[in-house]
């Protein structure tokens, strides 16, 4: 191989679970293909904004954060490809990867932090969980501290994912200064 | 007793260490960690942790569609028996994620993550309250 990486165990994460996949990433953009046909993934170097690694159980995950908002998170990599990848990203598209934590103390209090469509729920600036706003068919308040939001129902993504996330709720006490006097969002 | 948290109130109960101490990544649906007194929840595709102590209540409900559909309250501050109640200040200032619920095509797999879940709450609450009595 010439050009870039090719990486034949790549998962695309989601809404609806993950799904195995081919990636590869060369000197245009990133390119990923669902196994077996399907769903496919183009970004064009030019489109990305940024990307991110975070060690997640066994694995590494790459986030990819493009220019219409939208966030990739492809799951497989082994430790050695996140230094390849990395100098990769750094001498292709001249920039460097951040590198983030996950939190696994399972602690249900933290920050909320909004970037592009992605909500990030952080436990000491660790990041616990993420979900895209893009998914979100209404949210609600409920009294005066509690968010609801309420997700699409979405049968089509044929995901391997049996039980699927339908509502999450955040509370937001008096105490919080963050988002004072904004009711849209949490 | 359990000699490995004997020292530690329950706010400080924490889940998982590192990473690589969550179990083997296996199908995207609920799951109970007895050994870490974990409740896994799948979460866009990762398998997030809670630790079981920071569950209030949890509860499941099924529809005509054959869909069944589980409920998981967290504690959140200003409820009554909150353990955290005594660390509102250390965590003052945060956001509690209070609530979530999945719907499932298994109601067997539901039911029994219903069950395990309540039992091991259960369990960890006594322990800890005992905990409690003793060290006043």
């Amino acid at each position: 191989m010439t050009d870039g990486h090719l990486f034949n165990n790549i998962s695309l994460g989601g809404r609806g679970g993950t799904n195995p996949g081919q990636l590869k990433i060369y000197s245009r953009g990133i390119l990923w293909k669902k196994q077996g046909g399907g769903k496919a993934v183009e970004v064009d170097k030019s489109d990305i904004l940024g990307v991110t690694w975070m060690k997640v159980p066994r694995t590494n995950q790459l986030g990819v954060r493009i220019k219409d908002g939208l966030y990739y998170k492809f799951t497989g990599f082994r430790d050695q490809d996140v230094a390849s990848l990395t100098n990769f990203f750094q001498n292709t598209c001249g920039m460097t990867p951040e590198e983030k934590q996950l939190s696994v103390s399972g602690r249900n209090w933290g920050e909320v932090d909004l970037n592009g469509n992605m909500l990030t729920f952080l436990v000491g600036s660790k990041q616990a969980f993420e979900v895209s706003l893009a998914d979100v068919s209404q949210t609600q308040m409920q009294g005066k501290n509690d968010v609801i939001l309420e997700f699409h129902v979405d049968d089509t993504a044929g995901a391997n994912e049996k039980d699927s996330l339908m509502e999450i709720a955040f509370h937001v006490p008096n105490s919080n200064t963050q988002f004072v006097g904004d009711e849209n969002r949490p | 007793g359990d000699s490995r948290s004997a020292s530690k109130t329950s706010a400080d109960l924490i889940a998982y260490k590192s990473v690589n101490d969550l179990p083997p990544p296996r199908d995207l649906m609920i799951q109970v960690d007895q050994r870490n007194e974990a409740v896994l929840l799948p979460i866009y595709g990762s398998m997030v942790p809670f630790h079981v102590a920071t569950i209030r209540t949890v509860s499941s409900q099924a529809d005509t569609n054959r869909n069944c559909y589980i409920r998981i309250i967290f504690n959140v501050p200003g409820t009554p028996f909150n353990p955290h109640d005594a660390n509102t200040l250390k965590t003052q200032g945060s956001i509690y994620l209070k609530e979530v619920s999945f719907r499932s095509k298994d109601p067997r797999h539901i039911s029994e993550a219903v069950q395990q879940i309540k039992a091991l709450r259960r369990q960890v609450m006594a322990r800890e309250s005992e905990r409690a009595e003793r060290a006043t």
